[in-house]
């Protein structure tokens, strides 16, 4: 290593003051060795969890939250970011265009092996917008003093602090609408590419009608094998009609879940040992973010890709 | 497409477990206030969430265990 003795030793004599300063301020500390009376900046106040999203105020009859600011925030984030580097394009990228080259590259590349090169270019788009949008919420949310800017609403005579930002993937209407818009989209897909095959997946009657013909013309063995076989397929399409909707919250769920969680976890880490606990779990929930971002686009890109290959099943039966 | 891939769509297994017992469960409920037949209608939908559970989970795993049993027996 490059350091110097001197500062190896500064160094080392840095982390461990901040590691006793931590584990004297947290609640971890307080009980083991009791209050010592360290000043109150240093002292972290048990964490306020709200499952809802707090209310900011209104505009007519729209509820502004804080969650949705965050939103915002990530949407002029994104836009930002595109018209920096796509309003100069260089042939030479500087390091922020070829930054962004890679992730696009990177994502239109997962789209065409999924889909293949007929439909990956079609989906790229809405896939690359859900995936950059829930990986910028859940980034942007761990950016320092993004929860500590609060916000003090009067109410019925008393004040409430609130923080004025909030990850919006840990509100439970941002990700209902994420995975609507993403049902929407394999929907649509869907019967636009695989047409009736779309709803015969759900309501397969086919065989059950035609096991009737057959009985009518006299063939009972063939009529009764094929009713049979025909309450089968029905079943089996009641089962897919159950699992695409379920799809739907199983979606949303997961996303708010696994971000509201994070959230408290950092949270909890804070109250119990601060400044050094807390560290690895922000490298914990970086990680996170990306993973639930990869999951969230990625499923939904195999799911319209399912949807919009129904044939090639039918043919392989 | 690839099998990985596919194998992504598990995810959303135990949502499908959980969600059709409970749809049958809500479902039994709501047809017993209906027509004031109190346990009967609650333990049919719950038999048939559980059912359902557990074929959807049986039909969406087919795939692979089929891939498996082919590559052993070859």
């Amino acid at each position: 290593m490059g350091c110097s003795f001197p500062v190896l030793i500064v160094i080392i004599i840095i982390v461990l003051a901040v590691g006793v300063v931590s584990l004297l301020s947290g609640a971890l500390g307080k009980a083991i060795v009791g209050d010592v009376g360290l000043p109150d900046i240093f002292t972290v106040d048990a964490p306020h969890v709200q499952l809802p999203a707090e209310e900011i105020g209104h505009i007519g009859p729209i509820t502004i939250t804080n969650t949705l600011i965050a939103s915002w925030i990530t949407i002029v984030v994104l836009v930002a970011l595109a018209w920096a580097v796509t309003h100069r394009i260089k042939l030479i990228p500087s390091r922020l265009q070829s930054l962004l080259e890679f992730a696009i590259e990177w994502l239109l590349n997962l789209c065409t092996d999924v889909a293949g090169e007929k439909y990956g270019r079609r989906f790229f788009p809405i896939i690359t917008t859900i995936f950059l949008f829930v990986i910028m919420n859940s980034w942007l949310s761990l950016v320092p003093g993004f929860g500590s800017i609060t916000y003090t609403v009067a109410e019925h005579g008393e004040e409430h602090v609130m923080p004025l930002l909030r990850g919006a993937n840990t509100d439970i209407n941002f990700t209902l609408a994420l995975s609507i818009v993403s049902f929407i989209f394999v929907c649509y897909f869907g019967i636009r590419y695989s047409r009736l095959l779309f709803f015969k997946q759900f309501f397969n009657g086919g065989r059950f009608i035609r096991g009737h013909g057959l009985l009518f013309r006299g063939k009972v063995k063939a009529g009764f094998g094929s009713i049979g076989f025909g309450i089968i397929d029905m079943f089996v399409g009641f089962l897919e009609l159950i699992s695409f909707f379920i799809r739907l919250v199983s979606f949303a769920f997961r996303l708010f879940g696994n971000m509201l969680g994070g959230e408290i976890l950092i949270l909890m880490m804070l109250f119990l040992m601060p400044y050094l606990l807390a560290v690895p779990f922000y490298g914990l929930e970086l990680l996170v973010g990306a993973i639930q971002a990869l999951i969230f686009g990625g499923l939904t890109l195999v799911f319209v890709t399912m949807a919009v290959t129904l044939h090639e099943h039918e043919e392989a039966h | 497409m690839d099998k990985r891939l596919a194998a992504l769509g598990m995810l959303g297994v135990g949502f499908f477990v959980a969600g059709s017992i409970i749809l049958g469960v809500v479902g039994g409920n709501w047809l017993d206030s209906k027509l004031n037949s109190e346990p009967l209608w609650l333990i049919v939908g719950l038999l048939l969430g559980i059912v359902v559970a557990f074929y959807g989970v049986y039909a969406m795993l087919r795939p692979f265990l089929k891939d498996k049993q082919d590559k052993g027996n070859s």
